[in-house]
């Protein structure tokens, strides 16, 4: 099955198409903004590298968080109108699975993986799995000196909160993976859960309410602090 | 021609396929009013949460009722700007991908263009034509030369006249969204009971100016026993819709004039925007356009407010010329359709816009 995957939900951009354990064509490039210009182009491009069409593609897939909310949204709405227009099955990857992803297995012998997301607040996203990437934990949102209550013992820290949490551990260890999901690895894991019926709707991932703010006051603010994901 | 219109931009969600025969094949949209509402404008974070909740589904609705696949079209136009930038995210975002997925061509709309083009849409007329922009975050008046070509006559150096009228409808008492709820109040009020200032009024050029009447209104109901009485509401919304009418009548009547010396081929005065369900001044702009030689036009109203049959209408005017967008478009939160009118456009509380 030809995998065609996306993320946007970091602060990197990328696209993928997989095939049975191969990368087709891949772009990737980390940036903080400007996902919504770079998407498309590499989606475009990587179906040209690849020289396949849209008809080709058995599974499309997109990160779904939690992750940036903007970022998120660009991923999403790419992702749902390429499924739209192209009939497409369309799976959704947690975003932290697919960072620990990146994890080298030779960083996660007899140690946990413990990934820590940015969500632009005091607390993170952070999630924990086991040295063969099953999850410990749901998502949870935790300010960086509570990390210890989720990771306990030896560690491997990944994904762009790492340097946050890492002065927090005393038995951890700093993952050389980028810090960042990549679209060839969302669409291995993406085609496995799919293979599985594990996969997420393609719906974001916010675990936060949205900030009840009008531009140029905020009304209120409200923060959801202990709301769990997958 | 078939082009598929995508709008999020603010507060509406929507979708339309039109042809180049000025026909509205499918078309749904989805307000987001009640979601809004408890807080007395629109939130930009629920909005962008929203639009990107229901878009794809209101896309697949407006080509089923169109009765058409996306084979069938010849372009894919999103609204591109200026508006809420998480909101117009998620619609070039979505536009972008059913363009590509489809082997169409993508066109990036400007919100404004597609306001200005509209009676192109209901109506059969030529360039150049005289155009009012009143809505919740605009209040301008333009010469709409032809499709990319807009010369800036006027515009509010303050508030919008949608927003004066929401914020004076919230002090008041009467509601949110205000405009309505002004209309209908003023409908009993005593036109002869309060006084308000008519801003501009005889001043030189034909820009707005509202804050000045809206800060006059907030005087008035602070003087008034709290909370106002009925008969109290319906005569503080006599008093600033008379103004607010008055003001406006003052205005778009040096615009026409200056319209007609400028580009005397000009026939038409029309208006766009949600103000334009306003009776009085519809009535205010048909006596104008009769004084001054110009035609008044108003579209029904559903295409003065918020909708993608204007944007799929804008996206075939640009196709009809050659024009496209590529798919690295960046969405812009603000985006003035005379980049040479002077700056200083207002912040209003829908954000900064053009
Ligand atoms: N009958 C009416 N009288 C006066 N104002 C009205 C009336 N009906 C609606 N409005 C006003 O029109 C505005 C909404 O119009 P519209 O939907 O065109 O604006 P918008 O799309 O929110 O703003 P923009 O296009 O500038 O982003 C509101 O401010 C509303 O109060
Ligand atoms: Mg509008």
């Amino acid at each position: 099955m030809i995998v065609l995957a996306m993320d946007s939900s970091t602060s990197a951009c990328s696209a993928a198409l997989w095939a049975e354990g191969k990368v087709l064509a891949r772009r990737l490039s980390p940036m903080a903004r400007g996902q919504s210009e770079a998407l498309m182009p590499m989606v475009a491009e990587v179906m040209a590298e690849a020289g396949l069409s849209f008809a080709d593609v058995g599974l499309l897939a997109v990160t779904v968080g939690p992750g940036a909310f903007t970022g998120l949204r660009i991923g999403l709405a790419a992702a749902r109108g390429l499924a739209l227009a192209g009939g497409l099955k369309l799976a959704g990857v947690a975003t932290p699975a697919a960072v620990a992803l990146g994890v080298p297995e030779g960083e996660r012998q007899g140690r946990n993986v413990l990934v820590a997301i940015d969500s632009r607040r005091d607390e993170l996203w952070l999630q924990l799995f086991d040295s063969a990437l099953k999850p410990l934990s749901p998502i949870r949102a935790l300010r960086p000196e509570q990390a210890g209550e989720l990771a306990a013992g030896p560690v491997v820290v990944a994904g762009d909160a790492a340097a946050l949490v890492l002065p927090h551990l005393p038995h951890a260890a700093a993952s050389a993976a980028p810090g960042h999901p990549d679209a060839a690895l969302v669409a291995e894991l993406a085609a496995e859960q799919w293979s599985r019926g594990e996969s997420l709707p393609p719906e974001p991932l916010y675990l936060r309410d949205a900030d009840v703010t009008l531009p140029g006051k905020t009304v209120s603010e409200k923060t959801v602090s202990e709301k769990t994901g997958p | 021609m078939l082009v598929l219109g995508i709008e999020s931009s603010c507060d509406e969600t929507a979708a339309a396929v039109v042809n180049d025969r000025r026909e509205i094949l499918g078309e749904v949209v989805l307000s987001q009013l009640d979601e809004h509402r408890p807080f007395g404008g629109v939130v930009p974070e629920i909005a962008a949460r929203s639009h990107l909740a229901h878009l794809d589904r209101l896309v697949a609705e407006a080509m089923r009722r169109a009765g058409l696949g996306f084979a069938d079209l010849d372009g894919v136009a999103a609204t591109g700007g200026p508006g809420l930038i998480g909101g117009v995210i998620v619609g070039v975002m979505t536009g972008k991908a059913i363009a590509l997925a489809s082997g169409k061509p993508f066109l990036a709309v400007n919100h404004l263009e597609g306001h200005a083009l509209t009676p192109r849409l209901t109506h059969d007329i030529g360039f150049p034509y005289l155009l009012l922009l009143a809505s919740g975050g605009h209040c301008q008046l333009l010469a709409v030369e032809g499709v990319g070509r807009y010369t800036r006559l006027g515009t509010t150096i303050d508030d919008a006249a949608g927003e004066a009228f929401d914020k004076v409808a919230k002090m008041a008492g009467l509601g949110y969204p205000g405009g309505p709820a002004v209309e209908k109040a003023a409908a009993g009020g005593d036109p002869a009971r309060f006084a308000l200032p008519r801003p501009m009024k005889g001043k030189p050029g034909c820009d707005f100016s509202f804050s000045g009447l809206k800060n006059a209104a907030r005087l008035l109901i602070e003087s008034l026993p709290q909370p106002l009485a009925e008969q109290d509401q319906a005569d503080v919304a006599r008093a600033f819709q008379d103004a607010v009418a008055d003001s406006m009548a003052d205005r778009v009547r040096r615009g026409a004039r200056e319209m007609k010396s400028r580009w005397p081929a000009a026939r038409h005065l029309v208006v766009a925007g949600g103000v334009a369900a306003n009776a009085a001044l519809r009535q205010v702009l048909l006596r104008i356009g009769n004084e001054t030689g110009l035609e008044f036009l108003a579209p029904p109203l559903k295409l003065c407010t918020d909708n993608a049959a204007m944007i799929a209408w804008a996206g075939i005017e640009r196709l009809r010329l050659g024009q496209s967008d590529d798919l690295s478009f960046a969405p812009r939160p603000r985006w003035p359709l005379d980049p040479n009118a002077r700056k200083g456009a207002p912040n209003t509380w829908k954000g900064a816009k053009a």
